[in-house]
């Protein structure tokens, strides 16, 4: 071919030559057979043609998921960045990339570069969707001695480990959470800048969550020059912070280098979620206590005179909330902290008479019943422990099998306790949202038996069964005691802001732009603790709800977002 | 490869070592591997060298494959083979080394007279070829050329190897044979494989090489556009690090700035090289005969000694390195350039002749597989 140069690999001639002189050893001729099939079998006939999934014969990914690929392939030659909507799988499509490259053997060495907390997972989910021999970063050698490393950013970009990285010729490069990198003089943004690569996939939910320079910024670390110096940029293409010009042209050139695929492009099919309300009435003894725990809360959060740590009494108003298992322990431990001579001690003391006095089990009655109408695999979450170990009791005293699920245990209990509940319980009683990677999805029947104050959390918990995956429609059962703080709460987080409707990954949005001085849950704390009465709380609350309201609609209207997501 | 194929394939690997098979089932496979497959396949290079060198028994492994993991029984631990399973490259790697080069001789019955009047007949010497000429830029394709050529009446052929199939061979020269001398030496023939090779690379479409540097030439331009006005805008002296975000950090720069840490630029790529130095391997090592701790200490236990880890401000490289590194990068991307690599090969003494013109193979024919077993 002219002006392509060939270079003949003609390092076999030395043992072919050898070989003739001493008449052998020669191969066998089956197995000279073999090792040619072998690579009429690994070659590649086509450009362009997707050659991975041959190779991966227990992946199914979904449509948008291999156009994605091959456009990644063919029209932006291995330098994208990916912005799939949270949930659509956006690491599915850097596996295929990843793997295509490496099928084609044009990747070997390949960094990638995720969270601290991601690692595991993106190690894991390589080697077992994709059975690309993944290690995580663990020791300094690793970098030279492994093909295939995930690494945290913050480890990378210290030194030891810096020089390796940098001294490295790097295939690809990979950056999970790449709107990390929206600021140019972090030094995050630095170290990437000085990676060598070939080909580079930046994995983003975000491109955009302020001002267009984000964007411009990851894209530079992409294709420098692409939307041209920062100052042409500008002129070009910015109007405010928020808002472009030339919004067809700028669309047209972040195409060439960005996918972004969304859930409202359709193809996608996630199954809808049902959400019920369930009514507890109290019994007259768990109310007294419910309203005594409040009252007690309340004035001490608002005097002060107990001395007591603010944190100590907010809990104290969730765990009552949940159960009276769960604050029994609080109360016991608030009661031994105490002077000998306190006058709170009686009322502690008094407080815990209460918790002896009932007999009733009114929530927990309600959930079994709810259980054993639902007749299917369910899981409860809670936040604490206690009504955790509780539950497990009061279902087990009822017949009904369970497991438990914490974050705390070890990722093989975890998996050995996500097998029981698929295989051998009807029921998984968890703490946490299950933490990444696992995989729940065969069950769609989600009790809330108390609600976390932080909507961020009970979208979590969602997400584990909500997802790409989920073939039947997601069934949410709120447990709300009549007349608590868990009645108001749910009104807010259901009613007003349509919180279980949502879909996947609409909330981080929201939540960002909000720009609150304090988070979501810290508002909520507030009004909930400082509130002199009901009346005052739920106002409060409503007036929220509203702003939560008001930013979610004009979410949809800047014209940014839309340059950005097109 | 369809799984059937895939089990075809093992068997058949298998049987070659005589392999001692456990259990045969429509689903799966058990086999008791025999030395060299373990060996290839095993994942035990440390097991294997502590029993050669103690002068142990050993104990062979047992393996299952299974070729429909959805129908095992319960309590069997198998393996799901298929094109994609590592141990199923590691067997393909194995029969590349085991299947390298051949010796064979046609046993051709029609050769010899029938009854009493045998003469001896004459065998061509022919060096069989198995090219895969890979077409690189950002992309890859792969050309797979089976040649032949007559060293005793220098000429080449194409499917050499498609119609070394339909013959029947033997690794011994049989009886009322002779063989005629080689005329040519195995360089010449090489000589005359390169050039055929280029001869179908000329008659290739040359549309992904025009297309890779159109891409490239109009990259290059984006980018020294770029780094130009960006030189112009904010010249040398105010882009010196100093206004750095300490976002995100936690540590105090330090004073001193470690020279290793100064990128080298990438090298000046050359098409022709490989870009990425392979590491050895830990068998590559071993078979050169090195020790096993000697090859941790060169490569594996690598740490940097405390004192030597600075993490101060590192030397940010200048937009001059940087503009240099990113085209050294692009052009590492997109130049096109091809490699030619020997699949295997062997010397073959034959009665029959294959087609006398060599037929250059159109490029859709090049990519039908000459063993026509798998797809």
């Amino acid at each position: 071919m002219p002006n392509v140069p060939v270079s003949f690999d003609t390092s076999w001639m030395d043992p072919l030559s050898e070989r003739l002189q001493q008449d052998g050893p020669w191969d066998k001729w089956e197995l000279w057979k073999l090792a040619l099939e072998a690579e009429e079998a690994m070659a590649v006939h086509e450009f362009d043609q997707l050659q991975c999934l041959k190779y991966l014969p227990l992946l199914s990914p979904f449509p948008h998921q291999l156009q994605t690929a091959e456009r990644v392939l063919l029209d932006m030659r291995g330098r994208a960045i990916l912005a799939d909507e949270v949930g659509l799988g956006k690491t599915i499509e850097a596996g295929l990339i990843m793997k295509e490259y490496m099928v084609r053997g044009l990747a070997k060495k390949i960094l990638i570069l995720v969270p601290a907390s991601l690692v595991i997972q993106w190690t894991k989910e390589l080697q077992q969707k994709f059975g690309i021999p993944a290690v995580a970063q663990k020791k300094e050698y690793m970098w030279r001695q492994h093909e295939v490393v995930v690494a945290s950013i913050d480890t990378a970009k210290r030194d030891p480990h810096r020089r390796h990285v940098l001294d490295i010729d790097y295939d690809m490069l990979i950056i999970d959470e790449a709107h990390k990198l929206k600021n140019k003089r972090t030094r995050n943004y630095q170290f990437v800048k000085e990676i060598r690569k070939k080909y580079c996939l930046l994995l983003t939910a975000t491109p955009i969550q302020n001002e267009m320079d984000e964007l411009y910024n990851l894209i530079n670390l992409l294709k420098p020059g692409h939307l041209g110096h920062t100052t042409s940029f500008s002129s070009n293409y910015v109007e405010g912070k928020r808002q472009s010009k030339n919004s067809d042209k700028l669309r047209e050139e972040i195409e060439k280098v960005m996918i972004r695929n969304k859930r409202s492009d359709g193809g996608i099919q996630f199954t809808s979620r049902r959400v019920q309300s369930i009514p507890i009435e109290l019994s007259a003894e768990e109310m007294a206590l419910y309203d005594g725990v409040t009252r007690f809360v309340r004035e001490q959060y608002q005097s002060g005179i107990g001395g007591f740590n603010s944190l100590a009494l907010i809990t104290l108003q969730r765990e009552v909330c949940s159960s009276k298992e769960a604050s029994f322990m609080t109360l016991y431990n608030m009661h031994q902290r105490m002077a000998e001579d306190s006058p709170l001690r009686e009322q502690i003391i008094h407080l815990v008479e209460m918790i002896k006095k009932i007999e009733t089990h009114s929530k927990a009655a309600k959930t079994v019943e709810l259980i054993q109408q639902i007749n299917d695999k369910v899981i409860i979450f809670t936040e604490y422990r206690a009504t955790q170990n509780y539950l497990q009791k009061y279902l087990h005293d009822h017949g009904i099998t369970s497991v438990p699920f914490r974050g705390g245990f070890k990722r093989s209990k975890k998996d050995w306790m996500t097998d029981l509940f698929q295989n051998r319980a009807q029921v998984l009683i968890a703490t946490e949202a299950g933490g990444e990677g696992i995989n729940l999805q065969f069950c769609n029947q989600v009790i809330n038996y108390d609600l976390p104050w932080n909507p961020m959390r009970v979208e979590q918990r969602i997400g584990r069964v909500h997802r790409l995956g989920q073939k039947r429609d997601v069934h949410i059962y709120n447990m709300s005691t009549v007349g608590t703080i868990e009645e108001n709460i749910l009104s807010l987080l259901y009613e007003k802001i349509d919180l279980f409707e949502m879909v996947i990954g609409e909330l981080d949005d929201i939540v960002e732009r909000l720009n609150l001085s304090q988070s979501l849950e810290e508002n909520l704390i507030q009004i909930i603790m400082d509130s002199r009465s009901n009346k005052e709380m739920a106002l409060k609350l409503d007036n929220m709800g509203h702003a939560i309201r008001a930013v979610r609609q004009t979410r949809t209207e800047t014209p940014l977002t839309e340059a950005a997501d097109q | 490869m369809q799984q059937q194929q895939v089990r075809q394939f093992i068997e058949r690997y298998l049987a070659t070592f005589s392999a001692h098979i456990v259990e045969t089932h429509p689903d799966y496979l058990t086999v008791k591997l025999p030395v060299e497959v373990d060996k290839d396949i095993g994942n035990r290079p440390f097991y294997w060298s502590w029993v050669e060198k103690m002068n142990l028994a050993y104990q062979p492994l047992v393996l299952t494959f299974a070729f429909n993991p959805d129908r095992m029984p319960d309590g069997v631990r198998a393996e799901h083979m298929h094109l994609g399973a590592a141990r199923m490259q590691q067997i393909f790697d194995s029969t590349k080394k085991h299947g390298r080069f051949l010796c064979m001789y046609e046993q051709s019955p029609l050769a010899l007279g029938s009854g009493g009047k045998r003469r001896s007949a004459p065998l061509v010497p022919w060096l069989g070829l198995n090219l895969k000429l890979s077409l690189l830029c950002d992309k890859k394709r792969d050309i797979l050329l089976y040649l032949g050529i007559n060293l005793h009446n220098p000429r080449i052929v194409h499917d050499f190897t498609s119609f070394l199939f339909q013959l029947p061979l033997t690794p011994a020269i049989p009886d009322y044979f002779y063989t005629l001398d080689r005329r040519i030496s195995i360089e010449q023939a090489l000589e005359m494989a390169k050039q055929e090779v280029s001869n179908v690379l000329e008659k290739e479409d040359q549309k992904w090489a025009e297309e890779a540097r159109e891409r490239l030439t109009e990259e290059l331009a984006i980018l020294s556009v770029y780094y130009e006005e960006l030189a112009r805008r904010e010249p040398p002296a105010e882009d010196d690090g100093s206004k750095e975000s300490t976002e995100e950090e936690e540590e105090a720069p330090t004073q001193e700035v470690n020279a290793e840490n100064n990128v080298p630029s990438v090298p000046a790529i050359s098409p022709a090289c490989t870009f990425v130095e392979q590491p050895r391997t830990l068998d590559e090592y071993r078979s050169s005969g090195g020790r096993i701790l000697d090859f941790l200490r060169a490569n594996g236990i690598q740490t940097t000694a405390r004192e030597e880890i600075d993490q101060g401000e590192w030397q940010k490289s200048t937009p001059e390195e940087e503009r240099k590194r990113r085209m050294d990068e692009l052009k590492w991307q997109y130049e096109p350039r091809i490699e030619v690599q020997l699949i295997n090969g062997g010397l073959f003494y034959l009665y029959s002749s294959p087609a006398p013109f060599p037929m250059t193979p159109t490029p859709s024919k090049a990519n039908t597989p000459v063993s026509r077993r798998i797809m």
